[in-house]
């Protein structure tokens, strides 16, 4: 049984429903970040396309709020049309409002414009057992209250189903562009941290296994080929069986890149910001790339894949997480919210 | 309320076998002194606490779990909403001692800092690097950052750059019960909850921060800082409006009214045109060329709203100047009468000019001086009531005027604070912004922290505001084979 609710009252009617009769939700936005978590975990599949109105536009404000199931693409055209945009969102394909912030998927921009927790401004969340809450506000500015905003964002529909948000918008840069200059590893490396010393708040600095990939904006004088790179399109997607998401302070990600460089394996990863996806095909290549960014003093995480690549898709358990469980328990009581999507260390578990 | 406690004598001992005996203060006066903080409401303080290390502050807490005392945790006291007012007898945990800065981490650009440091040092500590910590508030040469933390500070350029919860990468927390977490870092999105980002904000009711990782930026390689003169209120909103409807959300967009630009003259000489109904101070930063570009936006929308004049800042010193005159505002109107109480609200940008006349006519009715300086660029007010705290019927004036301002505000979509937080001050309102069950599920997110609810009580959330007894009392719940969660 598939759930498609009409309104946020209606998703809160399910879940309220599906609490009592001790049903698991799954809540489905554009489906592009649900090859996550443990496999075998999944419930009824609750999708937010029924949730698309556009519920207040304020360009002069720079804010939007709009219900969840909207797609990403739809809020990039609605903003256009004012000169804005939405700066901070991964736009994939399919991909929606709801989801994006639920997986806390940032763009590659995120180096100049931060990560996709900073725009959300207030959240309307139906809890696991069926509560319409609401956080934050519709300013661009506001620290009224616990920030529930942030709380949700992430939290990868384990709370509840975010069914309306408040975005903050941003004027669009008058110009933009990518650069690509072919190199090794070793060479990417050195040419990204030149580029970063040369360049004030570059959008992106991407670097792959064959090549450096840096996407400027802002004045039309400051968007213009660093030196040794030419204007590109923007850089593939990484492409593999499964992809794990590799979070380290940036100043480690060189070392990480070399290992990954020398380990053969096919990576994305985002200097200046720490973030690095990697392209992997066994549970044996997972493990390999954890340990890599765990001696980094980083994490890694199983962010899309089949369930082969899946039995351990966290990998140590964070700091607080009996905070975390205490959240988890206050928000969605009778444990119906997309069990498994968090998981990690058994004994953790048992203690 | 204190009198059922214990003296602060008996209680201090197991305190002074952590701290030793100069870092425990109960006489009446440090008492006193720590009852209050820029709010006009004290408390009741039982003891006074000065750790110099997480762990003295683990221990501290243990003892007060032991005690069952509450805890207070106290930056620099510069906060204006009562968060730091000690109420229920506890004791107040003063973080002023912790000022090391640590070994500034170029490479990832972050620095760990103690919560005692003081915002403006930090940026003082890194220039020669070519970085700064972005949040400005106006109290920064006076302000701690672990104040910063607690309240999500702002500031002028946090326009742009954003509030504190946008510089903070990760802390170290000691919870109620002592435990000592390290949350965040360097490293971008671990795994989890983003539990950094409700400690930032919550104000000192979910632990005590004893360390934070701070995000450090490049010092832009240009800036470029303007005075705007209006003849009217209106042409000076439009003109922050038409700014940002041309696509440049410059660094800072700060406006005064006329009463704060006569106050702020007499303090500071800054040449500022006292004959103005508003100024509108703008800086734009960033690359040179872009830098250029805004200010031709800038400098054209102010000229389309009939500025009176352009004052471009000629140098640094002239720049400073300015910045001055911005940020001495709220000690200029002490000139004027000895005290004064100062708001903080959000509206939405384009209802700015509209608020602006509502709180001058909110003035009128209550009989009261309200002058204006604020971050026009966010909608973040400050209506400034100045007043004399001698005069209860006054007091009486300024209190109601206050609730107006609260009101008036939210009715045109506004939020109850831009940067200064709930404490105590605006408590209350907060059930005017939010519904039962809204508060409900922030009651929840605080007592996952601190289930006891000994840190801080009685501030942010509005009496009778609870996490049900279902949520966290409840059943546990089954977690699959291998789930956290």
């Amino acid at each position: 049984m598939d759930l498609t609710p009409r309104s946020p009252d209606a998703v809160a009617a399910a879940l309220a429903r599906a609490s009592r009769d001790g049903l698991t939700v799954d809540p489905r936005g554009g489906g592009t970040k649900s090859r996550r978590g443990l496999p075998g975990s999944a419930g009824t599949v609750l999708s937010t396309a029924g949730l698309t109105r556009v519920v207040d536009h304020a360009p002069g404000d720079m804010t939007l709020t709009v219900e969840a199931g909207l797609p990403v693409a739809e809020v990039a055209a609605l903003t256009a049309r004012d000169g804005q945009w939405w700066p901070q969102a991964e736009e994939r394909p399919g991909a929606t409002v709801g989801g994006v912030l639920a997986a806390a998927a940032s763009a590659r921009g995120r180096l100049r414009h931060g990560p996709v927790r900073d725009s959300l401004l207030e959240v309307v969340l139906a809890t696991g057992d069926g509560r319409l809450v609401k956080g934050g506000g519709r300013t661009v500015k506001g620290v009224a209250g616990y920030d529930l905003p942030r709380l949700v964002c992430g939290s990868l529909g384990t709370l509840g189903v975010i069914v309306q948000v408040t975005l903050k918008l941003w004027p669009r840069p008058a110009e933009s562009g990518w650069y690509c200059a072919e190199a090794t590893a070793a060479e990417a490396a050195a040419l990204a941290a030149r580029v970063m010393a040369e360049t004030y708040r570059p959008a992106s600095v991407v670097l792959t296994p064959q090549a450096l990939w840096v996407a400027l904006e802002g004045a039309a004088a400051d968007v213009a080929p660093p030196a040794g790179m030419a204007a590109s399109e923007a850089p593939p997607g990484l492409a593999g069986a499964g992809i794990v998401e590799c979070g380290v302070p940036p100043a480690r990600l060189a070392d990480l890149v070399a290992g990954l460089a020398a380990d053969g394996r096919d990576y994305e990863a985002w200097a200046g910001v720490g973030t690095c996806l990697v392209a992997v095909a066994t549970a044996g290549d997972v493990a390999a790339v954890r340990e890599r960014a765990l001696a980094l003093d980083g994490h890694a995480q199983v962010v899309d894949g089949p369930p082969g690549l899946r039995a351990d898709p966290f990998g140590p358990p964070p700091p607080g997480l009996a905070i975390m469980r205490r959240l988890k328990r206050a928000f969605d009581p009778a444990g119906v919210m997309s069990p498994g999507r968090f998981v990690g260390d058994v004994q953790e578990v048992a203690a | 309320m204190s009198t059922t406690l214990p003296a602060p004598a008996a209680l201090a001992a197991g305190f002074r076998a952590i701290l030793g005996p100069d870092r425990v203060l109960d006489g009446a006066v440090e008492r006193d002194l720590y009852s209050r903080d820029g709010l006009v409401t004290d408390g009741d303080c039982a003891l006074v606490l000065l750790p110099e290390t997480a762990a003295e502050v683990s221990g501290c807490l243990r003892e007060a779990a032991r005690l069952g005392l509450a805890v207070v945790p106290r930056g620099s006291g510069t906060g204006l909403t009562g968060a730091a007012v000690p109420l229920e007898g506890g004791v107040v945990v003063s973080l002023a001692r912790m000022r090391r800065i640590g070994e500034v981490d170029v490479a990832n650009g972050c620095v760990w800092v103690e919560p005692g440091v003081l915002n403006l040092d930090v940026s003082a500590a890194v220039a020669h690097l070519g970085l700064h910590y972005a949040p400005d508030p106006s109290s920064q040469a006076a302000c701690s950052i672990g104040g910063n933390v607690g309240t999500n500070a702002g500031g002028p350029h946090c326009l742009a750059a954003g509030v504190t919860v946008q510089h903070v990468l990760g802390m170290e927390i000691v919870l109620p019960d002592g435990e000592v977490l390290v949350l965040g870092g360097p490293a971008p999105d671990p795994p989890g909850y983003d539990l950094r980002g409700v400690v930032v904000g919550a104000e000192g009711t979910v632990g005590v921060v004893t360390r934070v990782c701070l995000r450090l930026s490049p010092l832009p390689p240009a800036v470029r800082t303007v005075l705007l003169d209006f003849a009217t209120t209106a042409e000076a909103g439009s003109t922050v409006g038409g700014i940002i409807a041309a696509g440049v959300v410059p660094a800072a967009i700060e406006m005064m009214d006329t009463g704060m630009i006569v106050a702020v003259e007499a303090f500071t000489h800054a040449g500022l045109p006292t004959d103005a109904a508003a100024v509108v101070l703008v800086e734009v930063d960033g690359s040179p060329a872009q830098v250029e570009a805004q200010m031709a936006v800038v400098e054209r929308v102010a000229r389309e709203q009939g500025v009176r004049q352009v004052r471009v800042a000629r140098d640094e010193a002239e720049r400073a100047l300015l910045w001055k005159a911005r940020k001495s505002a709220f000690g200029a109107v002490a000139r004027i009468r000895p005290n004064s109480y100062l708001h903080d609200c959000v509206v939405p940008r384009t209802r700015l000019v509209e608020v602006l006349h509502e709180i001058q006519r909110i003035g009128r009715e209550h009989d009261l001086l309200i002058v204006n300086v604020f971050h026009a660029g966010d909608g973040n007010l400050h209506p400034l009531i100045a007043y004399d705290r001698r005069d209860p019927e006054e007091v009486a004036r300024v209190l109601a005027a206050g609730d107006a301002i609260v009101e008036l505000c939210l009715s045109v979509g506004g939020v109850l604070s831009g940067e200064h937080g709930i404490g105590i001050e605006k408590r209350d309102a907060m059930a005017l912004a939010f519904s039962p069950t809204d508060l409900a599920a922030q009651a929840c997110v605080r007592a996952a922290f601190d289930p006891a609810g000994r840190m801080n009580p009685g501030k942010v959330l509005p009496a009778g505001s609870r996490c049900g007894e279902a949520a966290l009392a409840g059943r546990e719940v089954h977690v699959p084979d291998g789930a956290w969660i």
